[in-house]
């Protein structure tokens, strides 16, 4: 047990990579489920990407990351919002159109750094070891204010996750509850950048979310709770199996890429698991059979 | 009823030379009708001939390029909380984890309001729609596991609990079964009874004269609006459906019930 919780996190660093990775895993795996619901993965993906010129812009100008991401992350939810609303474009090749370009920018930015393949690195794959308080408290702040919105918003969102037409004839305005997610998947991939990197950050918002709508099926906040809890778990053992490869057997597993791993990992355990289920549910006694049959024939 | 609401006597829907167009091509057509509370219209015509365009219309969710639409004596946009939209049950998705008992409290978020949760009221209310539609013991039950019929009066329910006074039904009677078919016209006619006013989308012509008292029949433009048995001629179906016209009138407008 304490090689689980209590040896990988006596250094203060890993402290600190937990609390963030912890964070990042519950509000990701929350807002992650919207994501899901709406199938919004690859306008999630191109905010990633998005965000990547503002931080390039702010890592060669000296600026504060965070800032830089924000500024782009939040200009760039809008643009797609409204992008996506024009009909004479389709809104994946709007999305295309968008990342690349954004990304391009990025790109020519940081390759003017002469340090250019260690910034590189660090913008596309982050760095949750070195994440500092100040950081820690940024992405604290920014996870609550995006549970805030999303639970004082849950029932209008649900509403328009499952049926935009009534959610428009009830005289909501579908564009405005569409800026406001994308604005906050935005918040979630920017305080989530610096610690896993921009081409990974995906995988907080999709996995876990993705792995608990196969678990649970009645309700969307049960889907949260167990998505943010896959999320935390994902994070603290990612943390855990990569300080264990990298001190005890010298793999230098990267803290960033591990957590993703670990998360890729649960998902496919709970595939296989619910798929097992289903298949001994289908070719054992079904205590429910008589019951369905009944009912059709009633109906 | 304060002076601010209309009363019962306000028709739910005026509609008078009615246009929709997208993108420079006529959607819809001098369209010009009258539904009073308690009234009844089915919206009869080919695939694209501007039938959800008008249920839209009557929601205000698209602009009108000519006429106008008086829905319970205000602009539809000002009148949406009293008007109820059943969309078909086939458009929503089934692995959406969402109860059925959620579904239908839907119907009261407008009356709720921001932030705050459906209280004991709303619950009660929502509870009481899904027992007119005769499914509270499927009220714990994930929506997509119901039969499409039973999604439909699911749908019918929500609206109910939204306690509106115009109905918009698109397609109602797609794809359900016998049973549901019978619950539907009886709750239909309940609500008309209580004097809530309905338009509903329908290719079904049988349908239509059962279920409703007037008829509206479109191709884009409108072909006939009135009674029944005086829009549903054989000459009005082939202006609106072309040759097949014939056909339908011969299969159609023996009722069923």
């Amino acid at each position: 047990m304490s090689r689980l919780f209590i040896e990988p996190f006596q250094a203060g660093y890993l402290q600190r990579a937990l609390i963030e990775a912890v964070i990042l895993g519950i509000v990701g795996g929350i807002v992650g489920v919207h994501v899901v619901l709406r199938r919004l993965e690859f306008m999630a993906d191109a905010l990633t990407h998005t965000v990547f010129p503002g931080m390039a812009a702010a890592f060669v100008l000296g600026g504060s990351l965070y800032v830089g991401a924000l500024i782009t992350g939040v200009a760039s939810a809008v643009l797609l919002t409204l992008l996506t609303r024009n009909r004479r474009v389709t809104s994946d090749a709007a999305l295309a159109v968008l990342l690349t370009g954004f990304f391009s920018i990025g790109v020519i930015i940081v390759s003017r750094s002469r340090t250019y393949t260690a910034d590189l690195t660090t913008l596309l794959f982050g760095r949750v070891l070195a994440v500092d308080v100040a950081q820690i408290i940024a992405t604290a702040l920014t996870g609550l204010a995006v549970l805030v919105v999303l639970w004082a918003l849950h029932k209008e969102l649900v509403l328009r996750a499952f049926d935009p037409e009534a959610t428009a004839a009830l005289g909501y305005s579908v564009t405005t509850l569409d800026l406001v997610l994308n604005v906050l998947i935005t918040l979630v991939v920017v305080s989530a950048v610096r610690a896993v990197g921009s081409v990974l950050v995906i995988a907080l918002l999709v996995t876990p979310a993705a792995a608990a709508q196969l678990l649970v099926r009645r309700s969307v906040g049960a889907m949260m709770a167990t998505a943010a809890v896959l999320g935390a778990v994902g994070g603290w053992l990612g943390l855990v199996v990569s300080y264990e490869g990298s001190i005890h057997h010298g793999w230098r597993l990267a803290s960033g890429g591990t957590i993703v791993l670990v998360l890729t990992a649960l998902f496919a355990s709970v595939l296989a698991g619910t798929a097992t289920v289903a298949t001994l549910r289908r070719h054992g006694r079904r205590p429910g059979a008589a019951a369905t049959t009944l009912e059709a024939a009633a109906s | 009823m304060t002076t601010v609401a209309p009363g019962w006597d306000t028709p739910a829907l005026v509609l008078d030379a009615v246009a929709v167009a997208y993108d420079r091509v006529t959607a819809l057509d001098g369209i010009t009708g009258t539904v009073a509370a308690g009234e009844s219209v089915a919206l009869i015509g080919p695939n694209g001939s501007g039938k959800s365009t008008l249920l839209k219309a009557i929601l205000g969710l698209v602009p009108l390029q000519a006429g106008s639409i008086t829905v319970l004596g205000r602009a539809p946009t000002a009148a949406r909380r009293a008007v109820a939209y059943v969309p078909q049950q086939d458009a929503l998705d089934a692995e959406f984890p969402i109860s059925v008992s959620q579904v239908v409290t839907m119907g009261r978020y407008r009356r709720v309001g921001w932030v705050r949760r459906p209280g004991r009221h709303d619950k009660a209310v929502a509870a009481e729609a899904l027992h007119r539609v005769g499914l509270s013991d499927r009220a714990g039950d994930r929506f997509g596991t119901l039969s499409g019929g039973q999604r439909q009066r699911v749908l019918l329910a929500r609206a109910i609990a939204q306690d509106a006074r115009l109905l918009l039904l698109d397609e109602p009677f797609n794809g359900v079964d016998g049973t549901t078919q019978e619950l539907l016209l009886g709750l239909l006619g309940e609500l008309r009874a209580e004097g809530v006013a309905i338009v509903m989308s329908t290719h079904d012509l049988s349908i239509a004269q059962v279920a409703c008292c007037d008829a509206c029949v479109l191709n884009t433009h409108q072909v006939a609006f009135g009674p029944v048995d005086e829009a549903l001629t054989a000459e009005h179906l082939r202006e609106a459906y072309g040759t097949n016209a014939l056909l339908l009138v011969s299969d159609g407008p023996s009722p069923r019930a």
